[in-house]
């Protein structure tokens, strides 16, 4: 079969980014967000009590969201601009 | 003129001056169809924290998401109000108390649109623009800002 790179680039700020003490990860074989938090949660346990979004190429996933091949996913902690 | 359709930094490094401010309004004045212009100041607030007071925030942000939704509340604003002009700025780095954060300034023919569209954009680029505050406090600890809706 032939392999193929499944790998995507995490990047994460704020309060998450202090938390797993990375600002970038790069991970694979994880199809969707779901699969990804279950993942973040198993790995991070702290990451359990914190609420976050995330994004995937920029724009705010909902609900349960494909991850394609290459997307740049993005862990965001609640806004506090301004 | 100002109605351009290009996504546009907003992003200012450090503190926005006050001759910054006072330059934008006065950049204003060969545009004589506008008749009203609403200023939103955003300053950081020494609050109260355990062990100290916050002396400053440091803003970071999502940059490339942030001026693509930045541009998206823009012309969502655009659309709603009749407006001249408008102008967001926000800071990112640190900005000490007593500092301006948050610039959004608007302009219209009549006051109601340009007063409107302000209130409106300052409650969206709070709620949806990925920037985070992280308060410094005075004995060197830091807490992460959380917005209130008041």
């Amino acid at each position: 079969m032939e392999k193929i790179n499944t790998s995507f680039k995490v990047i994460a700020f704020g309060m998450i980014a202090e938390k797993i003490k990375t600002k970038e990860l790069v991970l694979e074989g994880i199809p969707n967000t779901d699969v990804l938090t279950g993942y973040l949660h198993q790995q991070y346990p702290e990451l359990q009590h914190l609420k976050f979004s995330i994004a995937i190429n920029k724009k705010q996933a909902v609900g349960n969201t494909m991850i394609p091949l290459g997307a740049e996913v993005a862990l965001l902690p609640p806004f506090s601009g301004g | 003129m100002e109605h351009k359709r290009t996504p546009k930094n907003i992003f200012v490094q450090g503190a926005i001056l006050p001759e910054k401010i006072a330059n934008s309004i006065a950049n204003h004045s060969s545009k004589t169809d506008i008749g009203g212009h609403s200023i939103f100041l955003g300053q950081v607030r020494a609050d109260q924290k355990e062990g100290g007071n916050v002396r400053a925030i440091e803003y970071t942000a999502y940059e490339e998401m942030a001026l693509e939704k930045a541009f998206e509340i823009r012309e969502d604003i655009f659309t709603k109000y009749p407006l001249t002009c408008m102008h967001i700025y926000h800071s990112l780095g640190e900005v000490k108390t007593g500092e301006i954060c948050l610039f959004v300034f608007t302009s219209s023919k009549h006051r109601k649109a340009a007063m409107d569209a302000c209130e409106e954009l300052v409650e969206r680029i709070k709620k949806e623009l990925p920037v985070w505050g992280k308060e410094l406090v005075d004995n060197d600890t830091s807490v992460w800002k959380e917005n209130t809706n008041v």
